[in-house]
């Protein structure tokens, strides 16, 4: 069986589970600021998680690839202690806040200058805004196959098959390589990371490639940053509760089903 | 003629016992031999340390064996009349062999004092092993077993003990020697037998003998036998390791590699079942018992170490549940009752730690929970700035040093700060506390995990740095005095954290102290009937079970009345060993902490009354589940202690 | 000819409410840019379904139509809506945030050259550069962000419930057949098959009945589902769904749960009995237009966020409950 050559793609967020009294909006900057740290964006890891089965079950070689303004390896070795095998930094302020064409644009440069691949796997959307873009542009760029909303990944015979989730239930499908596929969490959690790893990965040196716009990009032009016309924050949870009286259940339960009919 | 014994009495071949002799102890050796190859090769470092008082607690455990007697009297009785039969014969037998080979001395009276001893000695091995048969085929006690191995092993020495009777009883028919009646039990059965019979039966039933009991000394290795060596092995390694503190700082080091008391532990392990009797999951019907977790560990262990694999012939050893390891509470009820101090949340914990490492077979949730514990310094889905939401509108002092001695530190703990049934618990301290006139502070938001739960799951690196952390964040605060919320912070803090500056109580402490100086009065008559449930980390981990019975039962018209398991057997609620923050993974037929409202419901309580949050937080759903919100209440310590102040 | 288009999308065979939804929002658009407002129907025989939203208003619809059209093929729809845009060139394409949608809209903009944005809560045209200003939350809704994009056509994916659907109208809207030019070679993805499965698809629920860690036992549930039969009769689609306590308890499968971890809906009726309203399933359901709450704890949170709320144990209340309904 050939060895894979594996490209992921992660972002870099703040915890999108962190504690909602932990984010505010600032309306001015047109911001939101998330009291929590950094990680990489969980489909982003089950993502990973996908092709580190594949290299398990294969050999094969894992590149990580990430962009952002500033992108913190600290957050990112995770990928190598979880068994990848590089990581390739893409930083520079002209990288945030990008429209989702131009992320894509970006990763395809990086991806052209890496060279050779079988797969490309990434989360099926960033667990901060959500998109679901940036995989299927960056296969229309790369002009390959694109398969998304993975609920398993496999590659047999030099194709890859997936199983995507549809409304219906799920849909087999395959295609030649090299192709891109966008993961779903039903792919496995990211294996634990023991902070003894992380830690010991964290002391060793490591060289983890930077590139920014000069190496990447002929003409910073290209790129369109998102146009935020306002930010606000959501409306209160808060409701004012108009609790049903009664003597005894029934009569409540009466007053209820009014309440039902005059709702509709 | 001098009563002495006649040495192969009418026996041809000789030559043919001494080799078959020799095979029987070279088999025997050669077995023992395997064990010691296995244990060294199976540890990296080992270092024993030889103490006397090592030896003492080994001698007295091995020859009075009181750990065998404790909660089961008949299974005491039973073993020691095993024990010392098979001692009694023991030692006449060398007795015998100085005799023929060095220096005849059991000539005349010192033989009849040496064959009724051994008379005696086979009857008590005979009734040991009857009673013990009794108990596993006709008592049916649950927790043995009843494999190949476990009948055929008593039932062999059945067939030594009784063969040599018959042996003796053909012996004195033939012989017919003037002293014959000393030998009263062989007298006896000598009746049975004619003089024919008894001449062509004689030389058979000798090598019959003889091939059943060289042949028992040679399997003793290769099945559950083995016991009578590794049990006192592993008796002298517990001893030295609990006093040893190299010994601990080793295996702090190790991590997961097993360490040699451990090693021998699992060969010794004889699978009584009293470890799977007590452990709450297996009560509770869960995939897991600490007996098959043992077993399965040691097979493991020499399937790798061994070129020749497993010693054990007969095992058929049960596969354990992928999830295993997950499953213990980590309670210790099993080294509750181990005859030899098994620890099976010992095993767990280290084969936890190697799952961590590996990383794919850690279940989700957990995964997920040792996420958050470090990112936002606590398992709970809750912000580090809500830490000290619960101290809201109480006026609760930040904590302050500088004054007149150390202020108290209430460390509140992750659970007893964000659950909201738990912070009654925090509520109910603080506000005694203050009644008290305690000089105390919380640290507020700054409050730090004391890392229990990476502990308890294997996630030693995170436990690590947040030891540190804490230990850095406590020496910046001066803080000498802790007192905690939660036994299991308690226990980290006193047991687990290597070279504190600062002394530690849980909470039940304080308030003994508090009434036994007069600062709290509990004058408030309460008059119910209440029962106290003993959490595992309060009670069987640091023995505090007398000081909140004590608490309670200051208070005026309470009723104190204990559960059917309580103090050092109390049911484990099943939060423990970071099983509240595992998913629906891990189940079985009921629910510990459900087993565990029914007994206190049992004992016609109207207040259940616990010591920990992660209990409290356990019983209460348990109640709510169970529908008997009605009948019952649950208070912790602390609420119950404001109530009576009122 | 510039115009407000929109993509038409069935469930089950039949029209998908959300394109009514769709027509709602693209006729308030065409009527600021002082255009048409156009569906179009892809398959391979779209002739029933364009007759079913031939009275809805509509300027055009145009029947795309072509054998390789057939069920579902990203590689084809987008290549069939690529073809049609450069032969229309729309001002204006509305998705919704579906299957389909999420599929195809990010590719076919990209080969359009302009940029999309998903899940829209809110569209309004900007007076001044007749751009579309696109609202949308993010950060698992604790911000709401309005931003532009230039390029046309102005593209972007709709949430569900985002617009009131359209009620029918008089007049017929003209249907134009019009044949892709496509071939076999777009196909780079091969279907091998499709396996239906039994999935409690909670977002499709009216109305959402939910049990949580109040509820103290299994059978109980029954009481539960008989609540939402009496209430499908009148209420819609009406599911049963619960909070991660009832799911750990292996009382329900783990597509039942309402929550962070769980699935997040919006359905026009929440009744959330014996759910105490802890945050992380706050967060499932908060967004649903009313919300109930059956609860004995006056204190509980659920009680903060509920529009109605039942001071009252379930185990007398749902079945007097149902026994009204059923009146």
């Amino acid at each position: 069986m050939q060895e894979m050559n594996i490209i992921v793609c992660a972002k870099q967020i703040p915890d999108p589970e962190a504690p909602f009294s932990n984010v505010s909006v600032n309306v001015e900057k047109k911001e939101v600021l998330v009291d929590a740290p950094d990680v990489i964006s969980p489909y982003d890891e089950n993502a990973l998680e996908a092709a580190i089965r594949i290299k398990e079950e294969m050999g094969g070689k894992i590149t990580v690839l990430s962009m952002g303004r500033k992108v913190a390896d600290t957050v990112l070795r995770k990928t190598i202690a979880a068994g990848a095998d590089s990581l390739i930094l893409l930083e520079d302020p002209a990288f945030e806040r990008l429209e989702s064409r131009s992320t894509a644009y970006v990763l395809a440069c990086a991806i052209k200058k890496i060279g050779a691949y079988d797969l490309i796997l990434t989360g099926r959307q960033a667990g901060d805004w959500d998109s679901g873009q940036v995989g299927l542009i960056l296969a229309e760029i790369l002009g390959i196959p694109c398969i998304s909303l993975a609920r398993s990944v496999k590659i047999k015979d030099g194709k890859v098959l997936v199983e995507k989730t549809i409304p219906v239930g799920y849909e087999a499908v395959q295609a030649g390589l090299p192709a891109l596929v966008t993961v779903s969490n039903e792919v496995g959690e990211l294996r634990y990371v023991a902070r003894t790893k992380m830690l010991g990965l964290l002391k060793r040196p490591m060289t983890i490639p930077k590139w920014g716009t000069k190496d990447l990009i002929d003409n910073v032009e290209k790129l369109s940053k998102l146009q935020l016309v306002e930010m606000a924050t959501p409306p209160d949870m808060r409701r004012a509760c108009l609790f049903i009286e009664g003597s005894t259940p029934q009569e409540k339960a009466g007053k209820l089903a009014a309440v039902f009919k005059e709702l509709g | 003629m001098t009563p002495e014994r006649a040495f192969f009495w009418k026996i041809e071949g000789v030559w043919l016992f001494y080799t078959v002799a020799f095979l029987a102890v070279a088999l025997f050796l050669i077995g023992v031999g395997a064990y010691l190859y296995v244990w060294l090769k199976s540890t990296p470092k080992h270092k024993i340390t030889f103490s006397r008082q090592a030896l003492k607690q080994t001698l007295l455990d091995t020859f009075l064996g009181l750990r065998v007697f404790k909660g089961d009297l008949s299974a005491g009785i039973m073993h020691s009349s095993l024990f010392w039969g098979f001692v009694i014969l023991f030692i006449g037998t060398c007795l015998l062999m100085i005799h023929e080979y060095l220096y005849s001395f059991l000539k005349g009276k010192s033989h009849l004092l040496f064959e009724v001893s051994m008379e005696i000695g086979g009857l008590i091995l005979l009734a040991g092993i009857i009673w013990a048969l009794i108990r596993r085929y006709i008592q049916r006690v649950a927790r043995l077993e009843r494999r190949l191995e476990d009948g055929l092993v008593p039932f062999w020495l059945l067939t030594v003990v009784l063969s040599g009777f018959a042996l003796e009883a053909l012996r004195l028919v033939l012989q017919k020697p003037a002293w014959g009646h000393w030998s009263f039990a062989g007298a006896w059965a000598a009746g049975l037998f004619t003089d024919s019979l008894a001449a062509s039966a004689y030389p058979y039933l000798w090598w019959g003998h003889a091939l059943l009991s060289l042949g028992f000394i040679a399997v003793i290795p290769f099945t559950k036998l083995f016991h009578m060596v590794g049990g006192p092995a592993a008796l002298f390694l517990h001893h030295s390791e609990n006093g040893s503190k190299e010994a601990a700082l080793l295996s702090e080091e190790q991590n997961d590699a097993w360490n040699m008391g451990e090693v021998v532990f699992f060969d010794a392990c004889m699978r009584c079942g009293r470890c799977a009797q007590a452990c709450p999951s297996t009560g509770a019907g869960e995939p897991f018992t600490p007996r098959d977790f043992i077993q399965a560990t040691r097979k493991a262990l020499w399937q790798k170490h061994s070129p020749k694999g497993d010693i054990r012939l007969l095992t058929h050893d049960r596969e354990i549940d992928r999830l295993a390891a997950w499953y213990c509470t980590t309670c210790a009820a099993c080294l509750e009752v181990c005859p030899i101090y098994g620890a099976a949340f010992k095993f767990t914990a280290k084969k936890r730690t190697a799952l961590i490492i590996e990383g794919k077979e850690v279940p989700d949730l957990l995964n997920q929970t040792l996420e958050r514990l470090f990112n936002y310094e606590n398992p709970w889905v809750s912000s580090k700035r809500e830490r000290a939401a619960w101290a809201k509108g109480l006026d609760v002092p930040a904590l302050s040093p500088g004054g007149e001695g150390a202020p108290l530190c209430y460390f509140v703990g992750c659970t007893t700060s964000f659950d909201a049934r738990a912070q009654g618990i925090a509520k109910s301290f603080s506000a005694i506390l203050k009644r008290s006139g305690v000089r105390f502070g919380i640290l507020g938001e700054k409050e730090p995990c004391c890392g229990d739960l990476p502990r308890v799951v294997g996630e030693t690196g995170l436990f690590q740095e947040k030891m540190e952390n804490c230990g850095i964040l406590f020496e910046k605060n001066h803080i000498e005095e802790v007192v905690t919320s939660s036994p299991h912070c308690f226990h980290t803090f006193l047991n687990e954290y290597a070279g504190k500056a600062f002394r530690v109580r849980h909470y039940v402490s304080v308030l003994k102290e508090l009434i036994a100086d007069g600062r709290l009065q509990l004058k408030m008559p309460m008059k119910f009937f209440v029962t106290y449930h003993d959490p595992c980390y309060l009670g069987r981990h640091n023995r505090i079970f007398d000081e909140p019975r004590e608490i309670i039962r200051a208070i005026p018209d309470i009723q104190l009345v204990e559960m059917a398991h309580h103090g050092s057997d109390s049911l484990c609620c099943g939060a423990g060993g970071g099983r509240m923050w595992q998913g629906n993974e891990l189940h079985g037929e009921a629910r510990m902490s459900e087993i565990r409202i029914r007994e206190a419901h049992a004992t016609g309580a109207e207040i259940l009354i616990t010591a920990c949050p992660l209990c409290l937080i356990m019983l209460e759903d348990a109640l709510k589940t169970l529908g008997l919100e009605k009948k019952l209440r649950i208070m912790d310590l602390n609420e119950l202690v404001l109530e009576a102040l009122e | 000819m510039s115009e407000v288009l929109l993509l038409v999308e069935t469930k089950e065979g039949l029209l998908d409410k959300k394109t009514l939804e769709l027509i709602r929002g693209g006729s308030e658009l065409a009527k600021d840019l002082g255009v048409g407002v156009s569906a179009i129907a892809v398959g391979s025989e779209t002739g029933a379904l364009a007759e079913s939203i031939a009275s809805y208003g509509l300027k055009k619809i145009y029947r795309l139509e072509h054998p390789l059209l057939k069920g579902f093929m990203p590689d084809v729809w987008v290549g069939a809506l690529e073809w049609l845009c450069k032969q229309i060139v729309p001002k204006v394409f509305l998705f919704s945030h579906s299957f389909i949608g999420k599929e195809v809209a990010p590719r076919l903009a990209f080969r359009l050259n302009t940029d999309l944005t998903t899940d829209c809560i809110g569209l309004k045209v900007d007076p001044q550069d007749g751009l579309l200003i696109r609202t949308k939350p993010i950060y698992g809704g604790n911000a709401i962000a309005a931003l532009k994009c230039a390029g046309l056509p102005q593209i972007v994916t709709v949430r569900k419930n985002a617009f009131e659907p359209v009620e029918p109208v008089q007049g017929r809207s003209d249907i134009i057949q019009m044949v892709p030019d496509l071939n076999e070679a777009m196909i780079k993805v091969q279907s091998l098959k499709t396996v239906p499965e039994q999935i409690v698809e909670l977002d499709k629920a009216n109305v959402v009945i939910a049990g949580g860690r109040g509820i103290s036992e299994k059978e109980d549930l029954e009481m539960l589902k008989a609540l939402a039969k009496a209430m499908s009769k009148s209420y819609g689609n009406v599911m049963l769904g619960c909070s991660r306590p009832v799911v750990d308890k292996c009382w329900l499968s783990s597509d039942h749960q309402v929550g962070l971890t769980g699935s997040m809906i919006a359905p026009d009726t929440y009744i959330a009995v014996g759910i105490s309203g802890a945050i992380q399933h706050l967060v499932g359901m908060i967004r649903s237009k009313k919300i109930i709450a059956i609860n004995t704890d006056p204190g509980c949170n659920m009680f903060k966020v509920a529009d109605y709320g039942v001071l009252e144990d379930y185990k007398a209340f749902i079945p007097a409950l149902v026994k009204k309904l059923e009146e």
